[in-house]
């Protein structure tokens, strides 16, 4: 397994390791529903440095990477993030993305851990002006209502940095990229940064009484609150962008690859969408679960857990369409769990935008 | 570092006679394997189990399991604190956090489990 350079804090903090993507990453500190509610009330630090990361310089670079997302990068404000997908020619999902213009002739793309081995000859081949600096960069979360808070005391130019904005930021001497992004549904930041400063930033973060280190598990529960896909687990190249409630993000005024295969998915319809399914009671539908319709298979769940915030099972699931609207009485699993379909996001108290 | 007081299976229950009624729980160490319990399933009061029947199943965030019965007999009381406050068998999985309980047991399928010593060796094998 491969070591982030916060390995040894998670083992020193009692981390709970487990193998993500071929990635050594603590599972829970504390424990998983505690480090929920902790990153729901205060703030928490997420090791995300198996991530991967893209730097793209210039006007020719942008443009190539452009044909390769769906959501018109190129055309970034800049300071400005921006959600999309990698798409193969059949339109299926390769990756989620997230581009950010830096500046005026400088963008970074944040991609998963799990694709790399295939995004990253894609990107670098695109154009020579696309650097993977995946290796050299560590990213750090830091999420929750206290995170503005606790992060100007380190890196004052967090104060004024809105909801999916970006910049570059200085951390001690150090450069570094703040955004102004998440996965929990929380106010929060992502700090790119060099590997060699990461342990130091870590602990930094850590000295601040409201923050607590938070796993993949807690991770996992945030991000399925609020109805955030994972990627390799809710899309992989088997479904389009269409199928995974992502049609917002697909700039149908610009040309790249797999929009031809998605414009045809549209008009001949007749696909399954994923939908937001909970349960009456604390039991949960689980990752590969049939979901049937009076006793015959219509779907499956992706995503499925026991939601802290709500109370309440929850999950994400792929039905056909006209059972993608809330209100549906359906079952999931081997023992029929009952379940209905709903709106997302399930948790509707996050801070993300405040 | 587990009761002596209780026999236990290499499923993880336990199970402890008082007075000719045999109370089940899963040990701390599945608990602890588990992470934070968020749901319990607890069979019928009256429910007739053989020796190794799914009795009940427990979900954690992580997961979901079954737990069987250790030993035969019929159910005579569950422990309905576990409907509201599942984290009981996280905090107290030996008292607080009890499943259930049988009455009409035969004694000598206790024979056939695990005491303390023997689990908690059984344990250190599965950790390595």
């Amino acid at each position: 397994m491969r070591q982030t350079p916060l390995y040894d804090e998670h083992v020193s903090l009692g981390g709970k390791v487990v193998d993500f993507h071929g990635w050594a990453l603590p599972v829970q500190f504390s424990g998983i529903v505690m480090e929920h509610l902790h990153t729901r009330t205060k703030a928490a630090l997420f090791d995300c440095s198996h991530m991967g990361e893209f730097r793209i310089h210039g006007q020719d670079a942008v443009r190539a990477y452009s044909r390769l997302v769906c959501s018109d990068p190129e055309r970034l404000p800049v300071g400005r993030g921006r959600y999309g997908a990698v798409l193969n020619d059949e339109g299926g999902i390769i990756d989620d993305v997230i581009t950010i213009r830096l500046a005026e002739d400088e963008w970074y793309a944040v991609t998963n851990a799990g694709p790399l081995e295939k995004v990253s000859p894609l990107f670098r081949g695109a154009h020579s002006g696309i650097e993977d600096v995946s290796d050299t960069t560590a990213k750090i979360d830091i999420q929750g209502p206290s995170a503005r808070e606790v992060l100007v005391r380190e890196i004052p130019e967090a104060a004024n940095l809105k909801y999916f904005n970006a910049r570059p930021a200085r951390w001690k001497n150090i450069d570094i990229i703040l955004s102004r992004t998440g996965y929990t549904g929380e106010l929060g930041y992502e700090l790119f940064v060099p590997e060699a400063c990461a342990p130091a930033l870590w602990r930094a973060l850590l000295e601040h009484a409201e923050v607590e280190p938070a796993g993949l598990g807690a991770r996992d529960t945030l991000r399925t609150e609020v109805g955030y896909l994972l990627s390799g687990q809710d899309f992989d190249e088997s479904r389009t962008p269409l199928e995974a409630n992502m049609e917002s993000f697909v700039a149908w005024d610009t040309d790249f690859t797999g929009k031809e295969a998605l414009l045809e998915q549209r008009s001949r319809g007749g696909y399954a969408v994923m939908t937001a399914i909970r349960t009456e009671d604390r039991r949960a539908p689980r990752h590969d679960f049939d979901v049937k319709l009076n006793g015959a298979v219509v779907g499956c769940v992706t995503s499925g857990t026991y939601g802290p915030s709500v109370g309440h099972g929850i999950g994400l699931a792929y039905v056909p369409q006209d059972l993608a609207t809330p209100g549906h009485a359906l079952t999931a699993g081997p023992k029929e769990l009952p379940i209905e379909t709903t709106s997302l996001p399930f948790y509707t108290a996050g801070t993300c935008r405040k | 570092m587990f009761p002596k007081d209780m026999k236990f299976t290499k499923d993880h229950e336990w199970v402890r006679e008082e007075d000719g009624v045999y109370t089940v729980g899963i040990t701390a160490f599945a608990a602890e394997q588990l992470g934070d319990i968020t749901y319990v399933e607890l069979p019928e009061v009256g429910a007739e189990m053989e020796q190794g029947d799914s009795a009940a199943s427990v979900e954690s965030v992580k997961a979901a399991s079954d737990v069987y019965a250790p030993v035969g007999g019929r159910v005579c009381d569950i422990n309905h604190d576990l409907e509201s406050a599942p984290e009981l068998v996280n905090q107290d999985p030996y008292e607080q956090g009890w499943f259930f309980r049988l009455e009409g047991v035969r004694p000598a399928q206790l024979k056939t489990l695990l005491d303390a010593d023997a689990y908690e060796k059984y344990v250190g094998e599965q950790e390595h």
